[in-house]
């Protein structure tokens, strides 16, 4: 890797470990989840008892989540070795290209669910002053929208940390 | 080793026992049987693992999709797992189960997938021989 005669700290041995990287990629797995739940909380919620309000969860709200899930999907789905390419010989009729393109997709869908949640936010919950128990269903908007974009980081990190060598030994 | 094989098989039981105790007793008690979801989490919890390492061919270096699907299955397991704890949490925060119930299908969960992981480890480190 040549980035890492770029910087004077170099990353620490452990977080080369397949151990971390495997740690990483359960530790995304469980914040989708969170996310998912936080989600699924402000909808469980919003049609039990406790909501005395008119406010209630419906499909806008979930919109910005799955916009940000598809996000995520589509970042993690791409290779990033082909990303990396920058001989042409390698990367052949512009895989590069293309892995760029679909990239940033990716990366304005996360961008745009996240922007999304806070519109609904704004829109739904903040602009019509609702009083603080159902305040809770935006909030857990924003959470779960941030934690997914934390979770898609988390994976994109650990999909990242590997090292050939380091791989050999563990497979 | 046979003698502590089998003691370890005799002491997870009993701790899966309790789990399975622990979870039913949340459900019986207050009469709502919500909780009993954890349970089906925590046994489909180690299944996409499962799974995917026989889908994997952990051999092949030069492809890449090995790992990838290897990492889908470690994620669908991170899931399910911090599901567990979520869906008690869930439930109790609307009302639908006690707190009590919460708490107690919470570690029922836990005692239920320790012993699962366990006993798979154990089970590995039997294949190695």
């Amino acid at each position: 890797m040549a980035e890492e005669h770029l910087w004077k700290f170099r990353k620490p041995e452990w977080l080369n470990s397949v151990w971390a990287r495997n740690s990483g990629v359960y530790a995304a797995g469980g914040l989708f989840s969170l996310a998912f739940y936080v989600l699924l909380d402000s909808a469980v919620w919003s049609k039990s008892a406790l909501n005395a309000s008119d406010v209630h969860v419906t499909f806008v709200d979930w919109l910005p989540f799955i916009f940000s899930s598809l996000g995520m999907l589509i970042i993690n789905s791409v290779e990033k070795q082909r990303l990396s390419a920058d001989s042409f010989s390698y990367s052949g009729s512009g895989v590069a290209w293309k892995a760029r393109v679909v990239l940033f997709l990716g990366f304005a869908a996360l961008a745009g669910g996240m922007a999304g949640g806070v519109t609904v936010f704004v829109l739904k919950f903040a602009v019509p002053g609702v009083e603080w128990p159902g305040m809770t269903m935006g909030v857990e908007n924003l959470v779960a929208n941030a934690l997914v974009g934390l979770s898609s980081v988390v994976l994109w990190v650990s999909q990242n940390m590997e090292d050939e060598y380091a791989y050999n030994l563990a497979l | 080793m046979a003698a502590a094989g089998l003691k370890t098989i005799i002491a997870l039981s009993f701790v899966l026992a309790v789990g399975f105790l622990l979870v039913i007793l949340s459900c019986a008690l207050w009469k709502a049987y919500y909780p009993l979801l954890v349970v089906a989490t925590y046994v489909l919890a180690p299944v996409p693992n499962w799974i995917c390492s026989h889908l994997a061919n952990p051999d092949d270096f030069v492809e890449s999709s090995g790992a990838a699907v290897l990492d889908l299955g470690r994620f669908c397991t991170g899931f399910l797992v911090v599901m567990g704890f979520a869906l008690p949490i869930i439930l109790a925060h609307s009302h639908i189960i006690a707190v009590p119930a919460m708490v107690m299908s919470v570690i029922g969960g836990l005692l239920i997938y320790g012993t699962i992981i366990s006993f798979g480890m154990f089970f590995q480190e039997e294949q190695e021989f």
